[in-house]
């Protein structure tokens, strides 16, 4: 191209031939150091992200394709290593989908999603005992585990409107030109930096029958049902609402309290990029605060909410710490179903019992994963419909 | 003037309750038709009430945090006996334990006021069901807290920014769908895998009765850390850098000379705030380290001395909770400006 160039320049101008080639010499040496220079680019470019390379692919993508692997054999603590285990899966050995110890078919790789959409059914006897308080009361429900777990975690779910509206609230009363917001901003962040388990213990105590909250309620409300607990069975209270219901409540309450600091801190920084002259018109016109707020405010807002939502709904569809930190799990029996969250059950299945089914942990996970992944999909599905 | 009384008789006809409530509302910085309330007086009162609102919200965030430091000072040995509903429910606390029942000739225990953290220190984490932990006690659980929470972050922040180093200033082939292909692992939620992490640490000898779990993979960078120093780095102008390219130096002394010194507010924000992620971490080291292992972290080992301690006296666990705790909120305060700033610019939540 260039040399095509030059040549017509060079029939074109026939003064100029002589500094044209000139000109085109010191080009083509020029080259080589250019080259030079993206040898070290490309060098230095993948060595700096090398670990982080190196990193993911092992830690994330590996163990993906180890838990989807995995998730149709019957991989257990007493089969040995998982590499010479992945050996035998890749040599043809059909042994690995052998599922005759735990009650399946002898050739049957879907065996464990299938138990987790049919089997482990929730009856009464087989839970109660360390986890219902009362023996009198019989369990009507027939959900299996999987369903009861993640009906907990969309209950769970709730406290992100909850958190959402209250900490815009306070978001927009810090944002006010008052002294000492920074103060409040720190104050308010404090409980996201502290222990999750320090909190639990914390509230624990002060959620008890005869403690500080209901002291200040003035009711007696079993926040906690516990089998420890006298009052943990309280008949004047529906049953739907102490077999669980309040349980959660109470984890809705500390999660909206613990994640409040974070979310206030994202919307004042999104308060201040809020287009101030807009607003300065708006008011000009004659618009009361309240539709300034609605019509100029929060569309400059969206994107913030939106980002905060998504993460919130990905957080939430993985919490463990707080259920399991609050009613721990009896690795005997299994997961506390009326308040633990899926995450539990991949845990209990594939780490906590004897023998763990690693393999059906791994099937629970990627349950999980297409779970969240449709969730977010689907956010940003009602984000571009929005947008049309 | 005839004429002009009788056009402001509509006014008038407000009854005089209405004139009343106007001015009551004024004084508040409400106008109404009968008053007009000046807009300093409707800043004033905006402002204590979002003042009023603030510190009630404040006191609700606080409180907890105070409840727990006034319970841990509860006098456990006379007062409230092991094993009492007086020593497991705490119920009656509500600003400062009462100390009461004190005759004058109980024996004070060794630490006095302090007598928790006295059992926190040396009994609670070394004896009974925790022997195994026995003759560092909380100090080894407190040591390895520090070693899964400094090792990790320190060399972890170094490598995520070096790869945004890379993102950000270099040029190189396939830089974006590298990008694109790490952004894509945060899609993957991490209970999803865990369980194949914990076969593959433990095939390793990284997990079980041993701690590496909880470090080597840390120290690998994390990609929101990267991506976060990335969106710093972004900021930098890019003639630094062909500056010192043209004096001769290489990537790796423009990294060391110039990017790190630079970048140190963002690095050290997202330091701190991996730091305070590892040091509260209580999953990472509940899944994949056992519990009868001396390598277990704190979280862990409160939550071992709590179901031991839970049915009989609440008070070490409190204590220990409060330890746990201390140390975070101390660095939070010494450094709040640089992390609630980092918060802000780039919108992350921890």
């Amino acid at each position: 191209m260039e040399d095509q160039l030059n040549a017509a320049a060079g029939e074109a101008v026939v003064n100029d031939s002589v500094a044209v080639s000139e000109a085109v010499i010191p080009q083509k040496k020029k080259r080589k150091p250019i080259n030079q220079q993206k040898l070290q680019d490309n060098i230095w470019g993948w060595a700096f992200c090398l670990p982080l390379i190196v990193g993911t692919v092992l830690f994330v993508y590996v163990a993906l394709i180890i838990a989807l692997l995995l998730s149709f054999t019957a991989f257990n603590t007493n089969s040995g290593g998982v590499w010479e285990y992945l050996g035998k899966l890749f040599g043809g050995d059909k042994s690995v989908f052998d599922m005759t110890a735990v009650g399946g078919k002898e050739y049957d790789p879907f065996y464990w999603y299938r138990f987790a959409f049919t089997e482990n059914v929730w009856a009464g006897s087989k839970w109660q005992g360390s986890h219902f308080t009362d023996e009198t009361y019989t369990q009507t429900y027939t959900m299996n585990a999987m369903g009861a777990t993640l009906f907990n975690t969309v209950f769970y779910l709730i406290g992100i409107p909850i958190g959402m509206v209250l900490s815009m609230f306070f978001a927009v009363c810090m944002s006010r030109d008052i002294k000492g917001g920074n103060v409040f901003r720190v104050l308010y962040y404090i409980p996201c930096v502290a222990s999750t388990i320090a909190i639990v213990y914390t509230f624990k105590i002060l959620f008890k029958v005869d403690g500080l909250i209901n002291n200040l309620l003035g009711t007696n409300l079993p926040w906690m049902m516990d089998v420890n607990e006298e009052y943990a069975w309280n008949p004047s209270i529906d049953t739907w609402w102490s077999q669980g219901m309040l349980t959660k409540t109470m984890i809705v309450i500390m999660a909206v309290w613990k994640g409040l600091g974070g979310t206030i801190i994202l919307y004042v920084a999104g308060l201040s990029g809020v287009n101030a002259s807009t607003k300065e018109a708006a008011q000009i016109d004659g618009a009361n605060a309240w539709s300034i707020f609605w019509k100029v405010t929060m569309p400059d807002l969206y994107p913030v909410i939106f980002y905060n939502v998504v993460t919130a709904v990905i957080g939430g569809m993985q919490i463990y710490a707080e259920p399991e930190l609050f009613f721990p799990t009896d690795t005997s029996i299994g997961p506390n179903l009326m308040t633990s969250g899926f995450v539990s059950l991949i845990w209990f299945h594939g780490i906590a019992k004897t023998p763990a089914y690693a393999s059906q942990g791994a099937a629970y996970g990627m349950i999980l994963a297409v779970i969240i992944f449709v969730l977010t999909l689907f956010q940003f599905w009602l984000d571009s419909r929005k947008k049309d | 003037m005839t004429n002009e009384t009788e056009n402001n008789v509509p006014e008038k006809t407000y009854s005089s309750f209405r004139y009343a409530l106007g001015a009551v509302l004024a004084f508040f910085g409400i106008s109404t038709r009968t008053h007009h309330a000046g807009k300093k007086r409707a800043k004033l009162v905006g402002d204590i009430v979002t003042y009023i609102v603030l510190l009630f919200g404040a006191f609700i965030m606080v409180y907890p945090f105070w409840w727990m430091l006034a319970s841990s000072f509860a006098w456990t040995f006379t007062a409230y006996p092991e094993g009492s509903e007086m020593a497991i429910n705490f119920s009656h606390i509500v600003w400062w334990p009462q100390i009461t029942t004190i005759n004058t000739n109980d024996t004070v225990p060794y630490g006095g006021a302090f007598y928790n953290y006295y059992v926190v220190l040396n009994v609670a984490f070394q004896t009974g069901a925790m022997s195994y932990l026995a003759p560092m006690g909380y100090w080894r659980v407190l040591l390895n807290n520090l070693l899964y929470s400094v090792v990790p972050v320190a060399v972890g922040v170094i490598t995520s920014a070096a790869a945004a180093f890379s993102f950000a200033k270099i040029n190189w082939v396939g830089r974006n769908k590298v990008f694109m292909f790490l952004l894509a692992a945060i899609m993957v939620p991490g209970p999803s895998i865990m369980t194949a992490q914990y076969v593959m640490y433990k095939s390793w000898g990284m997990a079980g009765d041993s701690g590496l779990a909880l470090i080597i993979p840390g120290m690998f960078g994390s990609i929101m850390t990267a991506f976060f120093i990335r969106q710093f780095l972004f900021g930098l102008p890019t003639s630094i850098i062909e500056a010192a390219k043209i004096d001769g130096a290489g990537y790796f002394r423009i990294f060391c000379g110039f990017i790190l010194p630079l970048a140190m507010p963002a690095i050290v924000a997202q330091g701190l705030l991996s730091f305070m992620g590892c040091w509260n971490n209580y999953l990472a080291s509940y899944i994949f380290i056992d519990n009868d292992s001396q390598w277990i972290n704190l979280p862990h080992a409160m939550f071992l001395v709590n179901q031991r301690y839970e049915n009989s006296n609440i008070a070490p666990t409190i204590a220990a909770s409060v330890l746990c705790v201390l140390p975070v909120l101390v660095l939070f305060a010494c450094f709040q400006k640089m992390i609630i700033g980092s918060l802000m610019l780039t919108g992350s939540k921890e």
